[in-house]
């Protein structure tokens, strides 16, 4: 009876709860609560806007506009500031008429230099209704040019259609485009050749990445790291499948190709590009310089229609971008052929890629607004702002968007072991969220990288495939032949244990 | 009477509306988020006998390479040598048929997992990207929320699991787990699953992620057969789904039209003695109006530059100056007997 009892204290009231608690999947203590609480379509950003008029009235009336238009918004806050100019400066807007003089002049007065400040200011007799340059300034005629001034705010300053796209959950097409958001790229410029022993070409590369490309990245510093290489691709050929065309120009002919043909070139060029070198991805960048006999080529979309441009040039999203150089006719008729691609050409093909790769979209044409053209590699400052602004909420949408379908996963699966490395990573993602939230304004670009780095570090754990052979449905498959066996006398005793303690007799007196 | 009458026309009403109201997710959405395409090519089956698993999926390799997908997103499993088998009369070689038209194996495969490295452990963290810190890029599922990924399984499978390696297993619960944290990861926009192994359909029934179409060999409860020996070589070459697989692909062209149900119907049961099993519940769109370019081919989007940048000046980037001090190093030889070491009493 005793030994009934022993058993029944070891393995039943003992044994069962060590068994479960031992086995119990390992978890650290998570703030599901918080991240439930988390709503990432309710983020947005907030900007500085400095409005300066030549009187009190036109200031008014351009701010009460700019007010009405972006009340609803909720993906920006504006906080606007009007100022009557000084006479000093209404005096340099009156007699400088170049616009790039005039703002020159006015940054002394104005400080252009401060991020997500941006400048809205008078300057009477202009072509248009507005002017948009390089530097955080826009310039407007008079009082009549404020929907004007709301549209460029709109699509080219604060671009909230790209600021919605970034915080949605289906990407749109400028999300589609530009590369995921990471601490750091590599950017690899590779000139193909197919036929080395036809032409020499003549282009140095690493001059070439190095200052175009260099330049353009080094006003990017603040939102990621990039490394710049350079290589050369011998004896690597595509056909292309063109059609010649004979036509009246040097050459006599050009060479039609599809644009459909296009992405197989983008497949050869992979094979040799050596992208995976490293663990960072890889905005790939290359020159096809067309052999003689195929030269010149031309783009014909997929309706038909001729590439106009000099430079035949195309980029794939996600990828990077293909300029096709065709080399000039005179060059061909030599016994010795040499071939220099214009650098700077080339590049401006390149650094276009590069700015709708990283996220600067193309600006649409407003009627009535003048967007001056680039001339130099750098982008305009005020894109620079607007992509720290998409960057930020898409990295911040993106992080609580991860841990809730981590939460949402640990509750599904009931098997995934949450060890202190994912613990802590999870909680110094959260930690950040809640920081930048707490401050009741906009966003912070620096705590929303580190917030979608801890966020994705821990959802792409490795140890979190633990528990990979012991699912649930499996689990008894093991447990039962081992100790159903041993559990069937015990339980059965528990019926002559239970008599013998409330003290009924157990064994049948013998009765005479 | 007339209560129940009303009460009546009242439900009926309220069944035609729910009925009539199911909303039809235009095609262009779907395919509005597709940017890229990749492939998963497992398969599972060691030794000699099981060459034929081997054919199948490099057979489809070659097509969805030859369909333009590039090497870089076609992730190829392939759990044992077959080439270079001691007992390949063949050496370096391995085909699909027994006419030994095609050298399935070639020049330019490129295996990424090979031998022992095919494990339901790297599968799964191949699925779920959850790879160790190391891992080389060409050996990840760098896909994105924009991917269609085919995936074809082959090996020995059973009800409910698929063998690894001779050694463990892959459940169909296991399996649908990691796609369901491929979906809450973004990582891919649709996934093609096929399977060709016996009672194969049994792997696809756990499966509750969206944009997911599903086919597979066999139904649960039959055997998937081969198709023919090759006596030369004295093992069967293929496998009959894939082989009528292949039969369709090599008709299909980077520009085809052919569609998705076509693929779906492509081995009758007269054919495949086994009835091909399809599941199309968790796939928004209508097999009939999808594309086989969608899974099959390579689509990258390509916009031609219609604004390059005029640069007027020449950038100079600012060299960063670096304090390199040039030192000269001495350099001298070591003794030949090292005396100093030795105390000289």
């Amino acid at each position: 009876m005793w030994a009934s009892a022993s058993f029944v204290g070891v393995l039943i009231i003992i044994g069962m709860p060590l068994w479960w608690k031992t086995t119990e999947v390992y978890r650290v203590s998570l703030p599901y609560e918080k991240i439930s609480s988390f709503k990432p379509l309710s983020h947005f950003v907030t900007t500085e806007l400095k409005v300066l008029a030549n009187d009190d009235a036109t200031a008014s009336k351009i701010v009460s506009e700019i007010q009405k238009a972006f009340a609803e918004s909720d993906i920006i806050k504006i906080k606007i500031e009007k100022t009557v100019m000084s006479e000093r400066q209404q005096h340099i807007l009156r007699s400088v008429v170049d616009m790039e003089k005039a703002v020159e002049e006015l940054a002394s007065t104005l400080d252009l230099d401060q991020e997500n400040i941006f400048h809205v200011v008078q300057k009477k007799s202009l072509s248009h209704n507005i002017w948009v340059g390089n530097e955080r300034i826009m310039f407007f005629d008079d009082e009549k040019a404020s929907e004007t001034i709301v549209k460029a705010l709109d699509g080219w300053i604060y671009q909230t259609s790209v600021l919605r796209g970034a915080r949605s959950d289906t990407p749109d097409q400028a999300r589609s485009t530009r590369f995921p958001p990471e601490s750091a790229y590599h950017i690899t410029l590779s000139i193909v050749h197919p036929r080395p022993d036809t032409m020499q070409v003549v282009w140095n590369a690493a001059e070439a990445v190095e200052d175009y490309i260099g330049s353009f990245v080094d006003e990017l510093s603040s939102l990621h790291n990039f490394t710049l290489k350079s290589q050369w691709l011998h004896l690597l050929d595509f056909e292309f499948q063109a059609r010649e065309i004979k036509e009246a120009s040097e050459w006599g002919r050009h060479f039609a190709v599809r644009q459909d043909r296009l992405s197989l070139l983008l497949t050869r060029l992979e094979e040799r590009a050596a992208t995976h070198v490293s663990e960072l991805s890889t905005i790939n960048l290359a020159l096809y310089i067309v052999p003689c006999d195929k030269a010149p080529i031309i783009i014909y979309d997929n309706e038909g229609r001729k590439n106009p441009l000099s430079i035949q040039a195309f980029m794939s999203p996600k990828w990077g971008g293909v300029v096709i150089a065709s080399p000039p006719a005179e060059q061909c008729s030599q016994q010795v052929r040499e071939f220099e691609p214009s650098v700077g050409q080339v590049m401006g093909a390149f650094v276009s890629h590069l700015r709708e790769l990283l996220g600067i979209t193309k600006k649409d044409a407003i009627e009535g607004a003048h967007l001056e053209p680039l001339r130099s590699v750098s982008p305009r400052r005020w894109e620079v702002d607007a992509l720290l602004r998409i960057r930020t909420l898409e990295q911040v949408t993106s992080a609580e968007r991860t841990l809730q379908s981590l939460a949402q996963l640990l509750e599904e699966i009931s098997n995934i072991v949450i060890n202190d490395e994912v613990g802590a990573s999870i909680a110094a993602a959260v930690s950040e969220l809640e920081a930048g939230a707490g401050e009741g304004a906009g966003a912070d670009a620096a705590r929303a990288g580190r917030a979608h780095a801890h966020a994705q570090r821990a959802f792409t754990h490795p140890s979190l495939l633990a528990l990979l052979y012991f699912p649930d449905d499996q689990k008894y498959a093991i447990y039962i032949p081992l100790f159903l066996p041993i559990m069937f006398p015990v339980v059965l005793s528990l019926r002559i244990l239970l008599l013998w303690f409330m003290g009924k007799p157990v064994h049948k007196e013998k009765t005479d | 009477m007339a209560f129940t009458n009303l009460m009546l026309v009242f439900i009926f009403n309220l069944l035609y509306l729910s009925l009539s109201s199911g909303i039809e997710i235009p095609e262009e959405f779907q395919k509005s988020n597709h940017t890229n395409n990749w492939a998963v090519l497992v398969d599972t089956s060691r030794f000699w006998f099981n060459y034929r698993h081997v054919a199948n999926v490099l057979s489809i390799y070659r097509s969805v390479k030859r369909l333009g997908i590039p090497d870089s997103q076609i992730i190829l499993m392939i759990s044992d040598d077959m080439a270079c088998n001691p007992r390949n009369p063949r050496p370096a070689t391995i085909f699909n048929s027994a006419h030994e038209q095609i050298n399935v194996y070639g020049d330019d495969v490129e295996v990424d997992y090979r031998g022992y490295e095919v494990s339901v452990e790297n599968f799964i963290r191949l699925l779920t990207g959850r790879v160790p810190p190391d891992t080389p890029r060409s050996k990840q599922l760098l896909t994105d929320e924009g991917s269609n990924i085919l995936i074809y399984l082959t090996g020995h499978g059973g009800d409910g699991f698929l063998k690894f390696q001779d050694s463990e297993e892959v459940t169909s619960q296991e399996l649908a787990d990691a796609l369901e944290q491929m979906w809450q990861k973004k990582r891919y926009n649709e996934i093609f699953f096929i399977i060709d192994t016996c009672q194969a359909s049994s792997m696809y029934e756990k499966f509750y992620s969206p944009n997911i179409l599903a086919t597979a060999s066999s139904l649960v409860g039959e055997d998937s057969l081969s198709h023919h020996v090759d006596s030369a070589i004295g093992v069967y070459i293929i496998d009959r789904y894939t082989y009528y697989v292949l039969e369709f692909l090599e008709n299909v062209h980077p520009n085809s039209k052919r569609t998705m149900s076509e693929f779906l119907a492509v081995c009758p049961k007269s054919a495949c003695l086994s009835t091909v099993g399809v599941r199309k519940d968790l796939f928004n769109r209508d097999p009939s109006k999808v594309p086989i370019t969608d899974f099959f081919g390579s689509v990258r989007p390509v916009i031609l530059t219609t604004d390059p940048i005029n640069i007027v000046e020449t950038p100079k980037r600012k060299k960063k100056t670096e304090n390199k001090t040039k030192v000269q190093v001495k350099r001298d030889y070591v003794p030949q007997f090292p005396m100093h070491l030795v105390q000289v009493t």
